[in-house]
């Protein structure tokens, strides 16, 4: 996949940014993340039916280490990121301490994207559908591929209503342009997060009592 | 005396909807044709009524009725896997319950792991499973087959693994669905053995089941469930001799 979008945009089309691999590479990397953990927690409650009907415990657990599991996954592919990102050329400066941060930031995120959703995808089976469709549609509207700067100036903020976004650019900060991220989008970014963890418990609690009967 | 298990006025309720709705795509486009109208139909099913009883402590409550008279939903509200509608449970003492054997068995990990992952979904400590492992590898009679895979046992073999977790958890109140018939003879003599220690030991045990005959060796009450009402709840001799009237009753029209 990395090389299929290498060779599009960075030999056919000439994206002109330099040095493209490390441009997308840990972009990539943290929507990778992203989809990966979200579409397997969606599964959580319904993937592990057996146990909700039949032993109590609080059930968020199952989202929480579905979403601990990729965690640490993907952690295990940022370790193998950095190696190749400096053969490839990338400068390494202390600001890829914030990378572990970011992880952090990233995993709120999706702890409350996914008690939004698992529990939703319990009681409508399409929700499955409706979610991959929203990845496939989040790809190209999240700057991955793209600099936000390529953005119409008056759409920039609506463009940010992507709790993503803030993420993809802070990586890109660090990491191709060797400085620190913004943090007013960061803090965004986290505040985002907040607010979807809080909205997931309200939902997943609301959801919770009947998960027995409907999964 | 004090209670062990006090169930208050219990109802539980189940939906039977009319239309299935079970997509969003389909939500949104029934709500849009059914706009203003009652959007959403279903014939409720009432599967306890009104389910009250209680159990003094160091004493056994059986319960009895036909199939879907409610015995395990009721079990499984005790057990908290499911919320009732109205009442409430109130519980003294640790419970584990053992509803279905071998949940969250794997049977591509090996017997020792099957009882550290089992041992956790029954509550039960890490420690606390390594120190017994042996034992409970012994009551099973598969010490053998300690490193093979699960999958490799026979489903006997499996089900008496399972069964000496459970009853390795060693709680205040018991609540059995219907699993003590595991195993072949020998094994059974052994649970028997097993849960007439629990009851010497002055612990509770709640069962579900259809062996008259356990409940009244077991159980100083019964209750007896028919179609979610509780018809009778006292002395195990008085509601099993009720059951059978009914039984006999039914089969005479």
């Amino acid at each position: 996949m990395m090389i299929v979008l290498w060779l599009v945009f960075a030999v056919f089309i000439g994206s002109s940014a330099r040095n493209y691999p490390v441009f997308i590479l840990p972009t990539l990397l943290v929507w990778r993340y992203f989809t990966v953990s979200t579409t397997s927690a969606l599964w959580s409650v319904i993937g592990n039916s057996s146990l909700v009907t039949r032993v109590y415990f609080p059930r968020w657990l199952l989202v929480l280490s579905s979403n601990l599991a990729n965690l640490l996954g993907s952690s295990l592919e940022f370790a193998v990121l950095f190696p190749l990102l400096i053969l490839l050329g990338m400068k390494v400066q202390w600001t890829i301490l914030l990378v572990p941060v970011l992880l952090a930031v990233e995993f709120i995120l999706i702890m409350g994207i996914s008690l939004l959703i698992s529990p939703l995808n319990v009681r409508y089976r399409d929700m499955a559908q409706v979610w991959d469709i929203t990845l496939q549609v989040g790809f190209y509207f999240s700057p991955i591929l793209f600099d936000v700067t390529v953005i119409p100036q008056r759409y920039v903020p609506v463009f940010f209503l992507n709790p993503l976004a803030g993420l993809l650019v802070a990586i890109r900060q660090i990491l191709y342009y060797n400085s620190l991220p913004s943090s007013t989008y960061l803090l965004l970014t986290a505040i985002a997060g907040g607010v979807l963890l809080l909205a997931g418990s309200l939902v997943f609690r609301q959801f919770e009592p009947r998960l027995a009967e409907e999964v | 005396m004090e209670n062990a298990l006090k169930v208050i006025d219990l109802w539980k309720k189940f939906r039977i909807p009319h239309e299935k709705r079970q997509t969003i795509i389909q939500s949104i486009a029934t709500s849009l044709q059914l706009l203003g109208k009652n959007r959403y139909t279903y014939e409720e099913f009432w599967a306890l009524k009104g389910v009250d009883f209680s159990i003094r402590s160091r004493e056994s409550m059986g319960i009895i009725g036909e199939n879907g008279s409610g015995k395990s939903t009721l079990l499984k509200i005790i057990a908290k896997i499911l919320r009732p509608d109205k009442g409430s449970v109130q519980t003294n003492g640790t419970t584990a319950s053992i509803l279905e054997l071998g949940v969250g068995f794997h049977g591509e990990l090996t017997v020792k792991e099957n009882v550290r992952v089992y041992g956790a979904i029954m509550g039960l400590r890490s420690r606390n499973v390594k120190d017994r492992m042996d034992s409970i590898l012994d009551f099973a009679g598969i010490a053998r087959f300690r490193d093979a895979k699960l999958k490799n046992l026979s489903s006997g073999m499996q089900m008496r693994l399972a069964f000496s977790v459970a009853i390795e958890t060693n709680p205040d109140i018991f609540l059995v669905d219907e699993a003590l018939a595991v195993g072949d003879l020998d094994f059974q003599k052994k649970c028997m053995d097993k849960f007439r220690e629990f009851k010497n030991m002055g612990k509770t045990i709640v069962l579900v089941t259809h062996g008259l005959n356990l409940v009244k060796e077991f159980c100083e009450h019964a209750v007896l469930l028919s179609k979610g009402e509780m018809i009778r709840y006292g002395p195990t001799g008085d509601v099993i001799a009720e059951y059978e009237n009914r039984v006999q009753s039914a089969s005479i029209r």
